[in-house]
Protein backbone atom coordinates (compact mmCIF):
# COMPACT_ATOMS: atom_id res chain seq x y z
CA UNK A 1 0.00 0.00 0.00
CA UNK A 2 1.48 3.18 -1.19
CA UNK A 3 2.01 6.63 1.04
CA UNK A 4 0.45 9.79 0.17
CA UNK A 5 1.64 13.09 1.31
CA UNK A 6 -1.12 15.93 0.72
CA UNK A 7 -0.53 19.33 0.74
CA UNK A 8 -3.34 21.78 1.05
CA UNK A 9 -3.31 24.59 0.22
CA UNK A 10 0.12 25.43 -1.10
CA UNK A 11 0.75 29.20 0.65
CA UNK A 12 2.71 32.61 0.25
CA UNK A 13 1.25 32.53 -3.40
CA UNK A 14 -1.56 34.45 -5.28
CA UNK A 15 -4.27 31.17 -5.55
CA UNK A 16 -4.89 27.92 -5.04
CA UNK A 17 -2.98 24.95 -5.28
CA UNK A 18 -2.86 21.68 -3.68
CA UNK A 19 -0.26 18.52 -4.48
CA UNK A 20 -0.45 15.30 -3.91
CA UNK A 21 2.53 13.07 -3.48
CA UNK A 22 2.54 9.21 -3.83
CA UNK A 23 5.14 7.58 -1.72
CA UNK A 24 6.16 4.08 -2.49
CA UNK A 25 6.76 0.81 0.64
CA UNK A 26 10.27 2.61 0.79
CA UNK A 27 9.07 5.99 1.51
CA UNK A 28 10.36 6.77 -1.96
CA UNK A 29 8.07 9.48 -4.32
CA UNK A 30 7.20 7.26 -7.14
CA UNK A 31 4.61 9.88 -8.57
CA UNK A 32 2.99 14.18 -7.47
CA UNK A 33 0.23 15.95 -8.98
CA UNK A 34 0.01 19.79 -8.89
CA UNK A 35 -3.83 20.64 -9.11
CA UNK A 36 -5.49 23.91 -9.34
CA UNK A 37 -8.61 23.84 -7.58
CA UNK A 38 -9.65 27.24 -8.62
CA UNK A 39 -11.30 29.19 -11.72
CA UNK A 40 -13.47 31.90 -11.81
CA UNK A 41 -13.78 32.57 -15.80
CA UNK A 42 -12.45 36.02 -16.55
CA UNK A 43 -12.35 34.48 -20.37
CA UNK A 44 -16.10 34.18 -20.52
CA UNK A 45 -17.79 36.93 -18.27
CA UNK A 46 -15.46 39.66 -19.79
CA UNK A 47 -17.69 38.92 -23.02
CA UNK A 48 -19.62 41.78 -23.44
CA UNK A 49 -18.12 44.50 -20.89
CA UNK A 50 -17.22 47.49 -22.03
CA UNK A 51 -13.58 47.71 -23.58
CA UNK A 52 -12.61 50.62 -21.91
CA UNK A 53 -13.38 48.71 -18.82
CA UNK A 54 -11.79 45.97 -18.99
CA UNK A 55 -8.28 47.38 -17.84
CA UNK A 56 -10.43 47.83 -14.04
CA UNK A 57 -11.89 44.37 -14.42
CA UNK A 58 -8.98 42.10 -15.34
CA UNK A 59 -6.61 44.05 -12.72
CA UNK A 60 -8.94 41.27 -10.48
CA UNK A 61 -7.02 38.46 -11.87
CA UNK A 62 -4.21 38.86 -9.66
CA UNK A 63 -4.10 41.51 -6.95
CA UNK A 64 -0.37 40.50 -5.39
CA UNK B 1 -5.27 40.87 27.35
CA UNK B 2 -4.44 38.04 26.04
CA UNK B 3 -3.76 37.87 22.19
CA UNK B 4 -6.20 38.15 19.52
CA UNK B 5 -6.32 34.89 16.99
CA UNK B 6 -6.93 35.78 13.93
CA UNK B 7 -7.47 34.38 10.54
CA UNK B 8 -7.20 35.31 6.81
CA UNK B 9 -8.48 33.23 3.96
CA UNK B 10 -9.40 33.81 0.59
CA UNK B 11 -11.90 32.14 -1.84
CA UNK B 12 -12.36 32.83 -5.10
CA UNK B 13 -10.65 36.45 -4.86
CA UNK B 14 -7.64 38.09 -6.74
CA UNK B 15 -5.31 38.26 -3.73
CA UNK B 16 -5.60 42.09 -3.65
CA UNK B 17 -7.84 42.33 -0.30
CA UNK B 18 -4.87 40.02 1.31
CA UNK B 19 -2.03 42.71 0.18
CA UNK B 20 -4.65 45.87 1.45
CA UNK B 21 -3.56 43.86 5.48
CA UNK B 22 0.10 44.63 4.09
CA UNK B 23 -1.24 48.02 2.88
CA UNK B 24 -0.94 49.27 6.23
CA UNK B 25 2.54 49.41 5.94
CA UNK B 26 4.05 50.14 9.33
CA UNK B 27 0.53 49.74 11.16
CA UNK B 28 0.77 46.03 10.81
CA UNK B 29 2.88 45.87 13.98
CA UNK B 30 -0.31 46.97 15.42
CA UNK B 31 -2.08 44.39 13.96
CA UNK B 32 0.33 41.16 15.15
CA UNK B 33 0.67 43.61 18.50
CA UNK B 34 -2.75 42.39 19.28
CA UNK B 35 -3.09 39.52 16.96
CA UNK B 36 -1.63 36.21 16.23
CA UNK B 37 -2.45 35.16 12.42
CA UNK B 38 -3.32 31.28 12.69
CA UNK B 39 -4.20 30.87 9.08
CA UNK B 40 -3.24 33.15 6.57
CA UNK B 41 -2.63 31.06 3.03
CA UNK B 42 -1.33 34.12 1.29
CA UNK B 43 1.75 34.93 3.90
CA UNK B 44 1.74 32.00 6.19
CA UNK B 45 1.83 28.06 6.44
CA UNK B 46 -0.70 26.98 7.72
CA UNK B 47 -2.71 24.28 6.03
CA UNK B 48 -6.36 23.49 6.17
CA UNK B 49 -5.59 20.39 8.46
CA UNK B 50 -4.61 22.66 10.96
CA UNK B 51 -7.77 24.46 10.94
CA UNK B 52 -9.43 21.29 11.10
CA UNK B 53 -8.04 20.78 13.89
CA UNK B 54 -8.88 23.63 15.88
CA UNK B 55 -11.43 23.56 18.56
CA UNK B 56 -14.91 25.32 17.54
CA UNK B 57 -14.70 29.00 18.63
CA UNK B 58 -10.84 29.20 18.61
CA UNK B 59 -10.37 32.10 16.35
CA UNK B 60 -11.89 35.16 17.94
CA UNK B 61 -11.54 37.12 14.15
CA UNK B 62 -11.56 36.08 10.64
CA UNK B 63 -11.08 38.29 7.62
CA UNK B 64 -12.93 36.02 4.90
CA UNK B 65 -12.30 37.15 1.38
CA UNK B 66 -13.42 36.19 -1.96
CA UNK B 67 -16.35 34.99 -3.12
CA UNK B 68 -17.89 31.60 -2.81
CA UNK B 69 -17.60 29.81 -6.00
CA UNK B 70 -16.45 26.26 -5.88
CA UNK B 71 -17.34 23.73 -3.28
CA UNK B 72 -14.01 24.25 -1.41
CA UNK B 73 -15.24 27.79 -0.94
CA UNK B 74 -18.19 26.92 0.96
CA UNK B 75 -16.13 23.69 2.72
CA UNK B 76 -13.80 26.35 3.66
CA UNK B 77 -16.45 28.99 4.78
CA UNK B 78 -18.39 26.31 6.84
CA UNK B 79 -15.55 25.61 8.47
CA UNK B 80 -13.40 28.71 9.28
CA UNK B 81 -17.63 29.76 10.39
CA UNK B 82 -17.33 26.96 13.03
CA UNK B 83 -13.54 27.98 14.31
CA UNK B 84 -14.50 31.49 14.36
CA UNK B 85 -16.45 33.82 16.85
CA UNK B 86 -16.67 37.00 14.75
CA UNK B 87 -16.82 36.50 10.84
CA UNK B 88 -15.87 39.41 8.48
CA UNK B 89 -16.56 39.57 4.90
CA UNK B 90 -13.73 41.34 4.24
CA UNK B 91 -14.02 43.33 0.99
CA UNK B 92 -16.53 43.35 -2.18
CA UNK B 93 -15.77 39.52 -3.24
CA UNK B 94 -17.05 38.00 0.11
CA UNK B 95 -19.47 41.05 0.86
CA UNK B 96 -21.87 41.40 -2.64
CA UNK B 97 -19.48 38.75 -5.14
CA UNK B 98 -17.26 41.20 -6.70
CA UNK B 99 -15.83 40.93 -9.81
CA UNK B 100 -16.32 37.34 -9.95
CA UNK B 101 -19.87 37.38 -9.72
CA UNK B 102 -20.38 39.03 -13.32
CA UNK B 103 -20.08 35.03 -13.73
CA UNK B 104 -23.17 35.23 -12.72
CA UNK B 105 -24.46 37.00 -16.03
CA UNK B 106 -23.29 33.34 -17.99
CA UNK B 107 -23.75 30.10 -16.97
CA UNK B 108 -20.89 27.37 -15.80
CA UNK B 109 -21.49 25.44 -18.94
CA UNK B 110 -20.56 28.29 -21.37
CA UNK B 111 -17.55 29.52 -18.72
CA UNK B 112 -16.56 25.76 -19.07
CA UNK B 113 -16.27 25.86 -22.39
CA UNK B 114 -14.64 28.95 -23.28
CA UNK B 115 -11.96 28.59 -20.58
CA UNK B 116 -11.27 24.35 -21.38
CA UNK B 117 -12.32 24.32 -25.01
CA UNK B 118 -12.29 27.64 -27.43
CA UNK B 119 -10.16 30.61 -26.34
CA UNK B 120 -7.48 31.17 -28.75
CA UNK B 121 -4.76 29.70 -27.04
CA UNK B 122 -6.59 26.50 -26.07
CA UNK B 123 -5.37 23.36 -27.57
CA UNK B 124 -7.64 20.64 -26.23
CA UNK B 125 -8.91 18.36 -29.13
CA UNK B 126 -10.32 15.81 -26.99
CA UNK B 127 -12.42 18.30 -25.13
CA UNK B 128 -11.15 17.20 -21.51
CA UNK B 129 -12.41 19.32 -18.29
CA UNK B 130 -11.22 18.92 -15.28
CA UNK B 131 -13.20 15.82 -13.01
CA UNK B 132 -14.48 16.13 -8.98
CA UNK B 133 -12.67 12.95 -9.24
CA UNK B 134 -10.09 11.03 -11.11
CA UNK B 135 -8.82 8.00 -10.71
CA UNK B 136 -5.02 7.82 -11.22
CA UNK B 137 -2.73 4.61 -11.06
CA UNK B 138 -1.88 5.60 -6.98
CA UNK B 139 -5.35 6.70 -6.28
CA UNK B 140 -7.85 8.67 -6.81
CA UNK B 141 -7.76 12.73 -7.42
CA UNK B 142 -10.21 15.22 -6.25
CA UNK B 143 -11.19 18.87 -7.60
CA UNK B 144 -13.92 20.86 -5.98
CA UNK B 145 -17.55 21.41 -8.01
CA UNK B 146 -17.91 24.17 -9.77
CA UNK B 147 -21.07 25.89 -9.12
CA UNK B 148 -23.32 27.68 -11.64
CA UNK B 149 -23.99 30.93 -9.26
CA UNK B 150 -21.32 32.58 -7.34
CA UNK B 151 -22.48 33.46 -4.01
CA UNK B 152 -21.64 36.08 -1.71
CA UNK B 153 -20.15 34.86 1.97
CA UNK B 154 -23.83 35.62 3.79
CA UNK B 155 -25.49 33.33 1.18
CA UNK B 156 -24.11 30.39 3.12
CA UNK B 157 -22.79 31.51 6.30
CA UNK B 158 -23.41 33.81 9.03
CA UNK B 159 -21.31 36.92 9.07
CA UNK B 160 -21.08 39.27 11.71
CA UNK B 161 -19.41 41.74 10.02
CA UNK B 162 -18.61 43.44 6.34
CA UNK B 163 -15.98 45.75 5.70
CA UNK B 164 -16.18 46.75 2.09
CA UNK B 165 -14.03 48.14 -1.14
CA UNK B 166 -12.23 46.14 -3.82
CA UNK B 167 -10.10 46.16 -1.85
CA UNK B 168 -11.03 47.67 1.41
CA UNK B 169 -8.25 50.70 2.13
CA UNK B 170 -6.11 50.10 5.14
CA UNK B 171 -8.08 52.94 6.93
CA UNK B 172 -10.86 50.70 7.32
CA UNK B 173 -9.35 47.95 8.30
CA UNK B 174 -7.63 49.57 11.09
CA UNK B 175 -10.91 51.36 12.03
CA UNK B 176 -11.93 47.56 12.74
CA UNK B 177 -8.60 46.62 14.44
CA UNK B 178 -9.33 49.28 16.93
CA UNK B 179 -13.11 48.17 17.29
CA UNK B 180 -12.11 44.81 17.95
CA UNK B 181 -9.09 45.50 19.94
CA UNK B 182 -11.07 48.00 22.50
CA UNK B 183 -13.94 45.68 22.65
CA UNK B 184 -15.94 48.66 21.33
CA UNK B 185 -17.49 46.67 18.16
CA UNK B 186 -20.71 48.59 16.22
CA UNK B 187 -23.75 46.07 16.55
CA UNK B 188 -23.43 42.50 15.00
CA UNK B 189 -24.35 43.12 11.10
CA UNK B 190 -23.03 46.32 10.74
CA UNK B 191 -20.69 47.53 7.59
CA UNK B 192 -17.78 49.42 8.59
CA UNK B 193 -17.46 52.10 6.09
CA UNK B 194 -19.71 55.41 5.85
CA UNK B 195 -23.53 55.13 6.08
CA UNK B 196 -24.22 57.81 3.34
CA UNK B 197 -23.63 57.59 -0.56
CA UNK B 198 -20.52 58.24 -2.18
CA UNK B 199 -22.38 61.50 -3.43
CA UNK B 200 -23.01 63.23 -0.20
CA UNK B 201 -19.35 62.90 0.48
CA UNK B 202 -18.39 63.76 -3.25
CA UNK B 203 -15.98 67.31 -3.45
CA UNK B 204 -17.03 67.42 -7.14
CA UNK B 205 -19.67 70.28 -8.35
CA UNK B 206 -22.73 69.44 -8.49
CA UNK B 207 -26.02 71.50 -9.80
CA UNK B 208 -29.16 71.31 -7.82
CA UNK B 209 -31.63 70.11 -10.77
CA UNK B 210 -28.91 67.90 -12.97
CA UNK B 211 -30.60 66.70 -16.26
CA UNK B 212 -28.61 64.62 -19.15
CA UNK B 213 -29.46 63.94 -22.36
CA UNK B 214 -26.52 62.00 -23.63
CA UNK B 215 -24.35 58.89 -21.93
CA UNK B 216 -20.66 59.42 -22.92
CA UNK B 217 -18.05 56.38 -22.49
CA UNK B 218 -14.99 57.27 -20.81
CA UNK B 219 -13.11 57.33 -23.86
CA UNK B 220 -15.33 60.07 -25.18
CA UNK B 221 -14.85 62.80 -22.97
CA UNK B 222 -11.75 64.04 -20.92
CA UNK B 223 -13.62 65.08 -17.43
CA UNK B 224 -13.01 68.50 -16.33
CA UNK B 225 -11.88 67.22 -12.88
CA UNK B 226 -14.55 69.80 -11.23
CA UNK B 227 -17.81 68.92 -12.21
CA UNK B 228 -19.70 65.80 -11.41
CA UNK B 229 -19.06 62.90 -13.36
CA UNK B 230 -23.19 62.66 -14.52
CA UNK B 231 -23.43 66.19 -15.56
CA UNK B 232 -20.78 65.22 -18.13
CA UNK B 233 -22.35 62.22 -19.02
CA UNK B 234 -20.40 59.58 -17.52
CA UNK B 235 -21.95 56.80 -15.53
CA UNK B 236 -20.50 57.24 -12.15
CA UNK B 237 -22.38 54.88 -9.68
CA UNK B 238 -21.94 57.30 -6.50
CA UNK B 239 -25.49 57.68 -5.81
CA UNK B 240 -26.07 54.37 -5.71
CA UNK B 241 -22.70 53.38 -3.66
CA UNK B 242 -21.83 53.12 0.24
CA UNK B 243 -19.29 56.12 0.96
CA UNK B 244 -16.14 55.21 2.92
CA UNK B 245 -13.52 54.85 0.72
CA UNK B 246 -11.72 58.26 0.45
CA UNK B 247 -12.83 58.98 -2.90
CA UNK B 248 -10.07 57.50 -4.67
CA UNK B 249 -11.69 56.43 -7.93
CA UNK B 250 -13.22 60.35 -7.61
CA UNK B 251 -9.80 62.13 -6.82
CA UNK B 252 -7.87 60.04 -9.66
CA UNK B 253 -10.96 61.30 -11.75
CA UNK B 254 -12.76 58.44 -12.55
CA UNK B 255 -16.16 58.12 -12.00
CA UNK B 256 -17.03 55.36 -9.21
CA UNK B 257 -17.75 51.70 -9.89
CA UNK B 258 -19.64 51.13 -7.17
CA UNK B 259 -17.01 48.46 -5.03
CA UNK B 260 -18.14 49.77 -1.83
CA UNK B 261 -21.84 48.26 -2.30
CA UNK B 262 -25.40 50.34 -1.63
CA UNK B 263 -25.37 52.84 0.76
CA UNK B 264 -27.09 51.95 4.41
CA UNK B 265 -30.99 50.47 4.52
CA UNK B 266 -30.71 50.15 0.18
CA UNK B 267 -31.49 46.74 -0.57
CA UNK B 268 -30.35 46.65 -4.10
CA UNK B 269 -27.48 48.37 -5.66
CA UNK B 270 -28.45 48.22 -9.36
CA UNK B 271 -31.90 49.49 -8.66
CA UNK B 272 -30.78 52.93 -6.50
CA UNK B 273 -28.50 53.52 -9.82
CA UNK B 274 -31.43 52.91 -12.57
CA UNK B 275 -33.83 55.17 -10.19
CA UNK B 276 -31.09 57.51 -9.79
CA UNK B 277 -30.31 57.64 -13.74
CA UNK B 278 -34.10 57.95 -14.34
CA UNK B 279 -34.33 60.67 -12.33
CA UNK B 280 -31.93 63.17 -14.23
CA UNK B 281 -31.71 61.96 -18.01
CA UNK B 282 -34.22 64.28 -20.30
CA UNK B 283 -35.86 63.31 -23.15
CA UNK B 284 -39.30 64.56 -25.36
CA UNK B 285 -40.32 60.99 -26.30
CA UNK B 286 -40.07 57.73 -26.52
CA UNK B 287 -37.46 57.01 -29.59
CA UNK B 288 -34.95 59.72 -27.79
CA UNK B 289 -35.23 57.50 -24.71
CA UNK B 290 -34.67 54.45 -26.22
CA UNK B 291 -31.71 55.99 -28.44
CA UNK B 292 -30.17 57.54 -25.06
CA UNK B 293 -30.81 53.84 -23.34
CA UNK B 294 -28.83 52.65 -26.03
CA UNK B 295 -26.02 54.87 -25.23
CA UNK B 296 -25.89 53.34 -21.68
CA UNK B 297 -22.75 50.69 -22.51
CA UNK B 298 -23.57 47.28 -20.62
CA UNK B 299 -26.02 48.38 -17.57
CA UNK B 300 -26.18 45.29 -15.64
CA UNK B 301 -22.64 44.83 -15.73
CA UNK B 302 -21.80 48.28 -14.99
CA UNK B 303 -24.94 48.84 -12.05
CA UNK B 304 -23.88 45.12 -10.79
CA UNK B 305 -20.12 45.30 -11.07
CA UNK B 306 -19.15 44.56 -7.88
CA UNK B 307 -22.55 42.96 -6.97
CA UNK B 308 -23.98 40.54 -8.69
CA UNK B 309 -24.30 37.96 -6.01
CA UNK B 310 -26.48 40.61 -4.29
CA UNK B 311 -29.86 42.54 -3.95
CA UNK B 312 -33.22 42.17 -4.90
CA UNK B 313 -32.96 42.51 -8.82
CA UNK B 314 -29.11 40.76 -9.44
CA UNK B 315 -28.88 37.36 -11.94
CA UNK B 316 -30.30 34.62 -9.31
CA UNK B 317 -30.54 31.14 -10.79
CA UNK B 318 -30.27 30.69 -14.23
CA UNK B 319 -32.86 28.21 -15.68
CA UNK B 320 -33.10 24.72 -14.58
CA UNK B 321 -29.91 25.39 -12.17
CA UNK B 322 -31.69 25.84 -8.83
CA UNK B 323 -32.06 22.31 -8.47
CA UNK B 324 -28.64 22.08 -9.33
CA UNK B 325 -27.86 24.35 -6.65
CA UNK B 326 -29.92 22.64 -3.91
CA UNK B 327 -28.13 19.56 -5.35
CA UNK B 328 -24.64 21.47 -4.25
CA UNK B 329 -26.31 21.78 -1.18
CA UNK B 330 -26.02 25.59 -1.46
CA UNK B 331 -28.53 27.73 0.52
CA UNK B 332 -30.56 29.15 -1.65
CA UNK B 333 -31.27 33.18 -0.91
Amino acid sequence: MSKRITIDPITRLEGHGKIEIFLDEEGNATNAYFQIPELRGFEQFCIGRPVEELPRITTRLCGV
Amino acid sequence: MAKLKLGVYWAATCGGCDVSILDTHERVLEIVEAADIHFWPCATDFKVKDVEAMDDGFLDVTLFNGAIRNSENEHMARLLRRKTKVMVAYGSCSAFGGIPSLANFTTREAILKKAYETTDSTVNPEGVRPQTSTEVEEGNLTLPRFYDHVYKLSDIVPVEYIIPGCPPPSDLLMTAVEAIVSGNLPPPGSTIAGKKTLCDECPLEKSDHPKISTFKRRFEVIPDGKTCFLEQGLVCMGPATRSGCGNACINANMPCRGCFGPAEGVKDQGAKMLSALASIVEFDDEDQARDLLAELADPAGTFYRFGASDGLLSPKYKQGSEEEAKAEGAKVS
